[in-house]
């Protein structure tokens, strides 16, 4: 069931020109280095969330390729947006749910994770656990709303930035995350 | 009626002098019908992939039921919002809500304000408010701010730029940055990520509209799929969002459907790119976020629509397909309407905004063929083309006395069955002469305007036209 609606997920991000995988957590560490090296990113800023803490993201993707930093990065605007620093960064999210039929993620701002950590950075991967897979929306916003203080922000993000102004044509990248890529956590 | 107008008030000429010109412009012509039909595109996988009809009964019914709820549902918004540390502003009309936002400005000493994009901010007039008093202001939404750079004013209620193709998109951005811009898309797009970042750098105020608030946990919605709507809600230190009143529902289940809803019929996709939805300032623990968080409530002659003709009206989400399915809007686009709100719903939504004593918004319900096909794309099943004959009575009772009473005698004289067979008999004589050669070209005194512009057959089927 749960792989079922994984790749419903990634099938409808994949629709909007994002890209997902499904991966054990074992693998977690290698597909998010591959997806980096593929957008050659020089910059990680990672969510402060326990899961990625427990998956070692941090350690593993370090070295001299890139250069991690976690949430909040201290950065001024200018260069959480590109303007001043490498201009290909990425931002690590950690869904708090995801809705599979309609390739949904949903990340809730908090002290670990900033409201502008996925859409001021060049790229974005976001990471989802099986089980907060929702088959819809108002089951998914149900969850958030109701279990808990709202947060002061939900950000639902389905596809990688994207405008049609320019002759009506779908265009990527006009202000958010030029490239998109979920890796759905299994078991 | 408010000190500002809902129609733009540096429009020139009647509506049929711009709706001539725009017919006139072939290039105009060619963008609209490629936007119209990648829209109609889109739509058709919607309804083929989801029950498209059901989903718009209850989209229906939800807006109903919050528009009959309205008075509570925004004092619980209001009530969960100061809560959460927002401040909520109800202004009466567009002059009040500017002045709210021009003297926040002032008191927190901001002098540049970047906007993402809102039909409520259009609406009231609040970038020249701003601008008037000595702020910079900059839209950064790309079609949005393309229209600013060319000082006009936004075609499409989703796709403000529609009417304009590369190359002169580009030609502005030159002008605008002082350097040599490729005309390729890409290279637009991402000549105007680079120089709109700098003012999401440095902006002290972020404003933006709200596509839907939800009451129960006082949460504003801003549908978007640029990002920018994210980065202008997140990065400055204060965020203003500005709200028309009704745009709200109570609970999440019927914020999920209207979100659902909306990007199916506004770009005929099952989700949008982006949806922030946003309870108050950043918390104290928080890095990010603004500090301030005001929502700005407009009511702006909403109020007085409630349990009237023109209530169904408020039932809107403002998803711009009127428009794409009209064939009005789609042959000379938005900007001969001149006003913010263009289309169907335009025609309905200016006149009966600004009241019975609007000027020139009051020929807009007549710029319609009365087809329907706005109803039909209408993802929560407003009657808007029964809406338009009912603002054309209110226009109607608006003209002078004289046509008024024409009008009433000619409206007696057909209801009775002898003056009607006279009429007919009289009508095909006076074809006779007049279209002899199967076509009425002039007709003669105040009936010339009527066939000023088009020509009537006297018989059936029609005779080819004679060249
Ligand atoms: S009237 Fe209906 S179709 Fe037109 S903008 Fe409003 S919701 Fe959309």
């Amino acid at each position: 069931m749960a792989t079922e609606a994984a790749q419903q997920l990634i099938a409808a991000l994949t629709r909007r020109r994002a890209s997902g995988a499904v991966v054990s957590a074992d693998e977690v560490v290698a597909a998010l280095d591959r997806q980096l090296d593929a957008w050659n990113v020089t910059r990680v800023v990672l969510a402060d969330d326990p899961l990625l803490e427990q998956l070692g993201v941090a350690d593993a993707l370090g070295g001299d390729r890139r250069e991690v930093l976690t949430w909040p990065p201290r950065l001024g605007a200018r260069e959480l947006l590109g303007l001043e620093g490498p201009a290909a960064t990425c931002g690590v999210s950690v869904s708090v749910a995801a809705v599979a039929p309609r390739g949904t993620l949903m990340l809730a701002a908090s002290t670990g994770q900033g409201r502008a950590l996925d859409a001021a950075a060049a790229y974005h991967v976001s990471l989802v656990p099986d089980d907060r897979l929702h088959d819809s929306l108002a089951g998914a916003l149900g969850q958030v709303y109701r279990e808990g203080p709202p947060p002061s922000a939900l950000s639902l993000v389905s596809a990688p930035s994207r405008t049609s102004d320019i002759e009506k044509i779908s265009t990527l990248g006009a202000h958010g995350a030029l490239g998109l890529h979920a890796l759905v956590i299994a078991g | 009626m408010s000190e500002r107008p809902v129609s733009y008030e540096d429009v020139t000429g009647t509506l049929r002098e711009r709706a001539t010109e725009a017919l006139g412009d072939e290039q105009l012509r060619t963008n609209l019908r490629a936007s119209a039909g990648s829209w109609a595109a889109g739509r058709k996988r919607m309804d083929e992939q989801y029950p498209f009809q059901e989903m718009r009964e209850k989209g229906r019914e939800i807006r109903t039921r919050a528009v009959a709820e309205l008075p509570q549902l925004l004092d619980q918004l209001e009530e969960n919002l100061t809560a959460t540390g927002g401040v909520v502003y109800r202004a009466a009309d567009a002059a009040a809500a500017c002045r709210y936002v021009v003297e926040l400005a002032q008191r927190e000493g901001a002098d540049l304000v970047a906007k993402s994009k809102s039909m409520a901010t259009e609406e009231i007039k609040l970038n020249e408010a701003l601008e008037e008093a000595g702020l910079r202001v900059v839209e950064t939404d790309l079609g949005e701010w393309i229209i600013q750079l060319a000082g006009q004013h936004p075609s499409h209620i989703v796709a403000p730029a529609v009417h304009l193709n590369r190359e002169e998109v580009a030609d502005l951005f030159e002008q605008e940055s002082g350097g040599p811009v490729e005309n390729e898309r890409e290279a637009l797009v991402a000549h105007a990520r680079q120089r709109l970042r700098e003012v999401f750098a440095t902006a002290q105020i972020g404003v933006s509209g709200v596509n839907l608030a939800v009451a129960e946990s006082g949460t504003i919605c801003v549908v978007e799929n640029e990002g920018n709507g994210r980065l202008v809600t997140a990065l400055p230190r204060i965020h203003v969002a500005v709200m028309g009143m009704e745009r709200i529902v109570g609970s999440w289940e019927d914020a999920a459907h209207i979100l659902e809803l909306l990007p199916m019929a506004a770009i005929g996709d099952d989700a949008a790119g982006y949806v922030n939805l946003i309870t108050g300032p950043r918390r104290p623990d928080e890095t990010d976020g603004p500090e301030q968080f005001h929502l700005v409530i407009v009511d702006g002659g909403r109020s007085a629509l409630r349990g009237g003709p023109f209530e169904e009206i408020l039932n809107c989400i403002r998803c711009g397909a009127c428009l794409y399915a009209c064939p009005m809007w789609k042959s000379v686009g938005g900007q001969a309407y001149g006003s913010p709100y263009s289309g169907p719903i335009g025609a309905v939504l200016t006149p009966v905004l600004e009241g019975p004593h609007a000027s020139s918004a009051g020929q807009l319900p007549h710029f319609s063929s009365l087809c329907g096909a706005c109803h039909e794309a209408c993802p929560v099943g407003i009657p808007i083309h029964d809406l338009l004959v009912k603002a054309r009575g209110q226009a109607t009772e608006q003209r002078p006395r004289s046509e008024r009473v024409g009008m009433w005698l000619w409206s007696r004289l057909w209801s009775n069955p002898v003056a009607y067979g006279i009429g007919r008999r009289l009508a095909r004589a006076g074809a006779r002469v007049l279209g002899r050669r199967g076509w009425i070209e002039r007709l003669p005194g105040p009936a010339g305007a009527w066939t000023s512009q088009r020509d009537v057959p006297t018989t059936w089927p029609p005779k080819p036209p004679s060249s």
